[in-house]
């Protein structure tokens, strides 16, 4: 940790040739003011349009031949380089200058802004389910700020962010303090001291951002939801809330969303799909936020087959699951996928340094290799213990989105 | 010390690159088993792939349901129970089309690796094609064709391809809603029996991959007794008609916001004394985030979130193409952009700090690229597949080195004439 309370951590490997250099940034969507919604993702755009002494941030990059991007989560920003290791300095040298002040230059918000707004459209408004989102998390969450998207909750307030904002939304967050810098890669520990002390040493520490976000009350009673759009074919989809990323019960949640929709033999796929034929496409899944989640099942329906008819079948199969419980052979089955999942996750060099900084930002960098031991821990009836808490009735948001038009019924 | 930020840090340029060596032994069969044995993770990929794609299919469809069919049901196990076998171990089994070949892939740990090859042998050799999982088959295969079918960007492309090699050529044909309809079971079992079962197919083995692996596989997939026919070359298809000069296309869709603009051309393969040239040429056009396109229509003008133009090679042709998705009332505006930018590319010489940029991204973008056993296995395929010489990418960073700005302006006039391109543009203008 250097003076200014920066985090830095190192994975030395010198399998490859290269670098990955991981800038973790602890601010996401949930931290943004209700009337200023999709600016922790603007920024992410800003973040590129030059700092302080370097009027371009990408152009350095791939003159060393370097490769970078940045993406933006409810939870947190997170921007990465990966690089020739001999090249390393380069990604200090702009990864300091743009934490120490941004240009914060009106040009470069007018284009970013309209960059984002054609974002918005091409993901979400014109792409057939694009706005499942929009309309899920206000639906799921009453309170807590994962009830507006990454992208904001209404792009006028995108479209009339001030260079004040941005300059506010910066020195608050964009601080040493609220930032985790991992270095992996053929370095050593001492390169990445040295290079972080000279680079990031001056950099003014910042105040700590102390989260203070309302918590989501626990849901009491179903929730249901209609709409339509011009898609093709009618989905049904269903949340329930479930614990965050690093609390208890997360890795029982998570397997019995693999039990429920993880592949074709999973329950959902084998009862509704195959035997009996109501979805052509059904999954189960987890948001994996940090603060509580929801665990999700999504299905397309065949054409000819009720909205209402499709929502019992999976609510009766859900009954069944949380009275009866899992089978030995099916939770060795989702352990072993977990298991292959978190392996191949590990291959990929720039995947293994944001692992770490993911850890690391959870409060411990150990948490990275903690995942495999915790999983293989869970017995059966832990797995029916949360399944009851989770897969109640009143836990549940029900969206119907309908096909508008639709020739096929 | 006083640290001026203005300046940046020394650096080296990339001029060499380092492609591990594919191991190459042949089973007691006679199938080639190709292996790269790199990685500290517990893993393995392991890929039989078949002469067998789409440019071999005697009906359109006929190979992307033969392959997708092979975990559909065997002679002795269900859908669901082959399903459950590979789940139960946490296998993940890709079963993968494309053009020229189609390929079963499984992801698994190293240690499941000798419980996955049997399952494997069966699929190959043993797939029954059960009506009741035919008609799933189809029906998923449609409806996710509806659903893609209402993306711009995808009809875009569909009809980009169609329209420059032309509806006949296997490159240029697509699924549509009557091909998946109308397409008969006894087309996909013969596809199957004409290039899968029993037929020579190469084997990649890629990860942590030791003596024990090798054996493993040779045990199981080295024992068949009838596969000893050498690996076919690929032969013409019946049908081989070229593409009629450009052609335009406009796809009105009202209720659409933004329009799909694909822009380009028929090109040539990787063999070509061309293609390094072009590729610089190209990626100083579109092929970066920093590239001209991007920087004028993106980072000046706001006009779309992305704009990329990509060179795209199969085995025996390949294109040229520009892509991007824009606000509809910006399509005619950015089509200028484009013809102007081409403009520029054929008449200034590229200033030679842009082109330094350029090469010295690319060449650091393909050491980057080498990083996993999947990786490296995946540029020695197409080594083995297109049968380029085995140095061909070690010439990679050299042949981009060794590109001039006259380079740049020659190509640019001989292969980017405005004439010469198709556009498509699905949305409005």
């Amino acid at each position: 940790m250097l003076d200014n309370g920066l985090r830095v951590f190192v994975h030395e490997d010198f399998s490859t040739p290269m670098a990955a250099v991981n800038i973790l940034y602890n601010v996401g969507s949930r931290d943004e003011d209700e009337q200023r919604t999709g600016f922790a993702h603007l920024f992410e755009h800003l973040m590129f349009g030059g700092s302080r002494n370097i009027p371009s941030y990408d152009e350095p990059v791939q003159n060393v031949g370097g490769e970078n991007n940045a993406f933006t989560s409810p939870d947190l920003t997170n921007y990465y380089i990966t690089l020739p290791a001999d090249n390393v300095e380069t990604a200090f040298w702009l990864e300091s200058d743009r934490m120490m002040s941004l240009s914060f230059d009106p040009q470069v918000l007018e284009v970013q802004r309209k960059v984002v707004i054609e974002e918005f459209k091409q993901r979400y408004l014109n792409q057939p389910y694009g706005d499942l989102w929009l309309k899920l998390r206000p639906l799921a969450y009453t309170t807590h700020p994962y009830r507006w998207a990454t992208i904001g909750k209404d792009i006028e307030h995108i479209e009339r962010a001030t260079l004040d904002d941005v300059r506010n939304f910066f020195f608050k967050f964009y601080r040493p303090v609220n930032a985790i810098l991992v270095v992996a890669g053929a370095v050593t520990l001492a390169q990445v001291k040295q290079l972080s002390e000279k680079w990031f040493g001056p950099i003014e520490s910042g105040t700590p951002y102390l989260r203070q976000l309302p918590a989501e009350p626990v849901q009491t009673s179903a929730r249901f939801l209609e709409t339509s759009a011009a898609v093709p074919l009618n989905s049904l989809i269903k949340t329930y809330h479930m614990p965050g990323r690093y609390e208890a019960d997360f890795h029982e949640a998570d397997l019995i969303s693999d039990i429920l929709g993880r592949g074709k033999s999973s329950r959902l796929y084998q009862a509704l799909l195959k035997n009996q034929p109501l979805f052509n496409s059904v999954t189960a899944s987890t948001t994996s936020s940090l603060d509580p989640g929801l665990l999700l099942i999504k299905a397309n329906l065949n054409p000819g087959v009720s909205m209402e008819l499709a929502n019992e079948a999976v609510e009766s199969l859900l009954q069944d699951f949380v009275q009866h419980g899992a089978e030995d052979e099916e939770l060795e089955k989702v352990k072993n996928q977990s298991e292959v999942t978190v392996a191949f996750s590990q291959v990929e060099l720039l995947n293994r340094a944001m692992n770490l900084a993911f850890a690391a930002n959870a409060g411990d960098p150990e948490l990275v290799n903690a995942d495999e031991e915790k999983i293989r821990m869970v017995e059966k009836s832990a797995i029916q213990r949360v399944a009851q808490t989770i897969l109640r009735p009143e836990n549940c948001s029900t969206l119907f989105y309908h096909a508008e038009s639709n020739q096929t019924t | 010390m006083h640290l001026d930020r203005t300046i940046a840090p020394p650096y080296r340029v990339i001029q060499r690159i380092n492609l591990p060596p594919i191991e190459t032994f042949p089973l007691a069969n006679g199938l080639p088993l190709h292996v790269i044995n790199i990685g500290e993770q517990p893993v393995v990929r392991l890929e039989c792939i078949f002469e067998g794609g789409a440019w071999h299919e005697s009906t359109p469809g006929a190979s992307y349901f033969a392959i997708k069919m092979l975990s559909e049901g065997t002679h002795a196990h269900s859908s669901a129970q082959i399903s459950a076998a590979f789940d139960r171990i946490g296998a993940f089994l890709e079963l993968s089309h494309s053009f020229d070949r189609a390929s079963l892939v499984v992801y698994c740990l190293t240690r499941f690796l000798p419980e996955v090859l049997p399952l494997v042998q069966e699929l190959i050799q043993e797939a029954a094609f059960p009506d009741k999982e035919w008609e799933d088959l189809r029906n998923i295969t449609l409806q996710n064709h509806r659903v893609n079918w209402e993306k711009n960007a995808f009809r875009a492309t569909s009809f980009f391809r169609k329209n420059i090699f032309g509806e006949s050529h296997p490159y240029g044909r697509s699924q549509t809603e009557v091909s998946i309809t109308n397409l008969e079971k006894a087309k996909a079992i013969q596809h199957y029996d004409t290039f899968i079962r029993h037929k020579p197919y190469r084997i990649v083995l890629a990860g942590k991959v030791g003596e024990a692996e090798i054996g493993h596989v040779n045990a199981v997939l080295g024992n068949s007794n009838d596969l000893i026919t050498p690996i076919q070359p690929l032969s013409a298809p019946n049908s081989l008609v070229p593409a009629d000069e450009a052609k335009n296309l406009l796809i009105e869709r009202p209720e659409s916001i933004q329009s799909s603009i694909r822009f380009g051309k028929r090109l040539f393969t990787r063999n070509h004394p061309d293609y390094f040239k072009m590729l610089v040429t190209n990626e100083i056009l579109g092929g970066y985030f920093g590239s001209r396109l991007m920087k004028n229509i993106r980072e000046e003008k706001g006009l779309t979130y992305g704009i990329s133009s990509n060179i795209t090679t199969f085995r025996k042709e390949g294109y040229f193409m520009i892509g991007t998705d824009v606000k509809k009332e910006f399509t005619q505006q950015t089509l200028d952009e484009i013809y102007k930018e081409i403009n520029i590319l054929q008449t200034e010489p590229v200033p030679s700090d842009e082109l330094q940029t350029v090469k010295n991204f690319m060449a650091g973008e393909f050491a980057g690229s080498l990083n996993t056993a999947f990786d490296v296995a995946d540029r020695q395929k197409i080594l083995i597949m297109d049968g380029l010489p085995s140095d061909f990418f070690e010439q990679y960073v050299d042949q981009i080195h060794a590109t001039t700005a006259d380079d740049v302006l020659q190509i640019a006039r001989q292969y980017l004439d405005p004439e010469s391109m198709t556009e498509i543009v699905v949305g409005g203008k």
